[in-house]
Formats: structure tokens, sequence, C-alpha cells
């Protein structure tokens, strides 16, 4: 399973434009962390983002595209700073911590 | 203290705390928010603190609180760490954002006689620590939320006043004009946060518009990256070059503008890359202008914000800074020959200057000497109403000409 992490706007926006999305490999990852990598995912993909509390009034939020391929199957996850829902933002959490330590 | 606080959190119901609120004793007062404060975090529940934020605004004066998300992206499990009349605390970061949000409500009461954000004493909230490694500030539409910084690039970003400044003025500008946040309108929205950010950090410093930096979020990377700023003002497009992320892509003229899908992806269109063009025309007006950015180039640009609507374009915003600039310091004057100067800099020809067709409309409205002809129109949004009548007179002449029979 390969996981790939893009950041979208904030006030680093121009910046963010410009960095590559990263990529997290579950088959170069330890057996432990590969599993729970699998988890965060099966969770994250079935959790529906937060409604927003105030639609369209947040500015300068950053948004993630969360994407993961597997064999036979892949999935495109796409959450906010003010809509992410819990499992999504523990597999964000996840993944900036694991890319944190390349 | 601390037992009355324990008391409230045990025995008062919530319309009672609510009349608390608006006591005249600060002490009540704040015993009763903390009261309310906890009790939303008990029930994990938000709506609870959103229910009390206006009777809590009323009589506040845009009083602070903090409150540590202790690396939670969850608003909600925040917990309050200082309020308006605590000392200082052992965060640091608590303490950077407290004073920031001070530093830039002062800035607006004692500046333009602007009551807190929303102009009627809004509470000023902050959140630090948000997130893990969280490279960002942004505002959520009712509060100001800080991350840390990934510690490679990103350094926490309560260290820069402007960019909180900056944040705030999102607040302003969506308590003024409302500023749709995609392309130009979005842009322009952005460039008003900046110019806002910039001028609190001034303000704060006592710079002259010539002294001062014109960076915005100078403080917000690591030593080891090579960046002057998120953005610079008086130069759009070179903030930073480096091989980790490139070179600024903000520009500095019209004629640069650059054109991106209106997704998430793509900056809504670019909001945080085309702000360069108005940022660098309020540069200019302010080194044009001479003295202090927000004397006279502030109060032009914060009266053309009341004056603008949702869908305002930078065309539209340049010519009622130039209006704005008559009616402040006459016609003709040196401030309003400076904002026609800097806006022909970057790129956009202001209409209703002499020296064009437009002038032919400045003796339009006979009498009036505000450049409004009624009921708040203004000259160039009327001669834009008859280009685009004799547009339409055009097309169907021509029309007329195509089904009249030939001879």
């Amino acid at each position: 399973m390969k996981v790939t992490l893009a950041t979208h706007g904030g006030q680093a926006a121009a910046i963010n434009l410009r960095l590559p999305p990263r990529v997290v490999d579950a088959e170069a990852l330890p057996e432990q962390a590969a599993r729970e990598l699998a988890e965060l995912v099966e969770a994250a993909k079935t959790a529906p983002a937060a409604k927003e509390r105030r639609p369209g009034q947040a500015r300068d939020a950053m948004s993630y595209t969360i994407t993961v391929e597997d064999v036979g199957w892949s999935a495109v996850l796409n959450q906010s700073d003010t809509t992410m829902s819990p499992a999504f933002a523990a597999l964000l959490t996840w993944l900036q911590r694991r890319l944190a330590m390349e | 203290m601390t037992t009355a606080r324990r008391c409230l959190n045990c025995v008062t119901p919530p319309y009672i705390l609510k009349k608390l609120l608006e006591s005249g004793e600060e002490d009540i007062r704040q015993a009763a928010l903390n009261t309310l404060v906890s009790t939303a975090q008990l029930r994990g529940g938000r709506a609870v603190r959103a229910s009390f934020a206006g009777a809590a605004a009323a009589p506040v004066n845009g009083r602070r609180t903090i409150f540590d998300c202790h690396n939670s992206t969850s608003l909600q499990l925040a917990a309050l760490v200082r309020s308006e009349s605590d000392p200082p605390v052992a965060d640091a970061s608590a303490n950077r954002a407290f004073d920031g949000l001070g530093a830039t409500r002062d800035f607006y009461k004692k500046v333009f006689d602007r009551n807190s954000i929303d102009n009627r004493g809004m509470r000023l909230q902050g959140y630090v620590h948000f997130g893990t490694r969280y490279n960002n500030a942004f505002w959520d539409g009712q509060e100001m939320v800080f991350g840390d910084g990934d510690g490679r690039i990103f350094t926490d970003f309560t260290g820069s006043l402007d960019v909180m400044a900056h944040e705030l003025a999102h607040g302003v500008t969506e308590h003024t004009a409302g500023l749709e946040y995609h392309n130009q309108s979005g842009a322009l929205n952005e460039s008003l946060s900046d110019v806002f950010g910039a001028m609190v950090k001034q303000w704060t410093l006592h710079q002259t518009a010539a002294e001062a930096d014109w960076l915005i979020g100078a403080e917000v990377f690591t030593p080891g990256i090579k960046a002057d700023a998120l953005r610079s003002m008086k130069a759009p497009g070179t903030a930073f070059d480096n091989e980790l992320f490139g070179k600024d892509p903000q520009p500095a003229h019209m004629s640069h503008y650059v054109r991106l899908p209106d997704t998430e992806q793509g900056d809504f269109g670019g909001v945080h890359i085309n702000s360069g063009i108005p940022n660098r025309a309020f540069y200019l007006t302010a080194v044009g202008i001479g003295g202090y950015a927000w004397d006279a180039p502030g109060h032009i640009w914060y009266e053309s914000l009341k004056a603008s609507s949702a869908q305002t374009q930078f065309q539209e915003f340049a010519d009622t800074t130039y209006l704005k600039a008559g009616q402040l310091h006459g016609a003709g004057s040196a401030e309003q020959q400076a904002v026609l100067a800097a806006w022909s800099e970057v790129g956009i020809r202001v209409s209703g200057a002499p020296g064009g067709a437009e002038a032919l409309w400045e003796r339009v409205p006979a009498g009036r000497g505000d450049g409004l002809v009624h009921d708040g129109t203004t000259i160039p949004a009327l001669k834009r109403q008859i280009e685009a009548l004799s547009a339409q007179v055009n097309a169907l002449a021509e029309g007329v000409s195509v089904l009249t029979p030939k001879p």
C-alpha cells in the first residue's frame, strides 16, 4: 500500500503549491507500523468529514489530499483543518510524524 | 478565587451565568466565562460556547482568551490557559498570542476607533499548539488558530505579529466588505490582511513607511531556511528563493497576474499569489505619501474596505481608494496623486482620474463633491453600467443590420 499526502492552502500557500506530495510506502515500513497505517486508513476511509461550523468563513485554513493506492483498489480522501474527522486527523498526524522521521 | 470558580462549576445554571457575563465586576464576568467554557469542554460541545458568544461579546471590548490545543486538531478539546485579567503564564506561545491579539485590538481602537473585529467588542480567542508540526495559522471565522511549525521549515507561528494581525484582519474584512475568498476578490481579501498586518507591526514598532521592512511572516522560518518571509509587500516575488521550495511566485504587476484553478489545490484562484499586486499598490502609496502607513494610507484603505462589497475586484478597489483619498484629503491632493501613481505602477489605471476619458465623468454629479451620483452609486460604477448598455445597443444595432433587407 502506498499513501500520498498533499497539502494545500494556508498562510504558506505559495510554498505548498511548490512542494511535491510526500509518500509513505507501507512495504518499506516495519510490520507494526504498516499494520497501524492500514488500520488508520481503513478508519479514515469510512469517516465522513465533520460539518463546518461556519461554512465558507475559514481563511488561510489548509486542506489535505491523502491518496491511498493498494492492489485492486485506491481511494482519495480530502478534508480540511476545519472539517476533518477524528479518524482523518489521526491518519494525518501519523503520516506527518512518519514523514518527519525521514 | 479557585474555590469560587469551582462553586460556579457545580451549581450555577447557564441562564444565571449568562447574566453574570453582563456584570460590572470583572472577576465575576471572568468566573462566569470560565465556567461556561469548562462546561462546554466537558460536554464536548463548542455549540455551548458559541451560544454565549453574543452575550459575551457586547460588553467585553475585545477581551482575550487563549486556549491550548495540546497538539490536537480538535478545538473542542482545547484547555483555557490565559484570560484578559490573568498574568503571563509559563507557555511562551500562549503569551505571544495574548500579546499579539492585544496589540491588534489596540491598533484598531486607537487608529480607526474600531471596537475589536466586529466593531462591537467581539471577544478575541486564540488557540495555540494546534495539531502536530502544524505549519500554519488560520482564522476559522470566529477564532485564531496557531501551529507550532514542523521545526524543519517553519517555527511557531505565534512568533510573527503581522501573521497574527493578518488573521484577525480576515475577521474585520468578514464584518465589513465580506470579500469572497476566490480569484480577485479573494486576493484582495488576502492583501487587506497583509496591509493591516503590516500596519499593526509598524504601529507597534513605531516605524515609518520608509523604515519598515514590509515583510509578512519574517519570523516563521527556521534559521536553516533561506527565506526572508512568506511575502514581501515592497517587492512581491522576492520573499524567498531556495532549492527546497523554489522562488516566491507572487506577481508585482497586473501583466504577471497568475491564473490558477478556483479550487483548494489552486489556492482558490491564487488568492495568496495575486495579493502581491494590491500589496505593492499599498506599499507604493505609503512611501509615496510618506510618514506612517497607518495615517493617511491606512485610513484611505480602511474606508475603501468599508465601501467595498463581496465581489469587489482590483479595478473597483483601486477606483474606491482614489475616490476615498479625494474625499479624505481633497481632489488632486498629494495623497490622491500618490494613490493614483501607486495603482498605475502595478498596472491598474484608476477610472475617474484626470487625464483620460474618465475625466468627463467627474463632471457628471454636478454640485456633489463626494463622488456619489445617488443612493451610493459611484461614478466608475455608473460608467460601467453605461458601457454595458452601450455594448447591448451595439449588439442590437448589429442584429437589426443583419435582419434589414439589403437593397
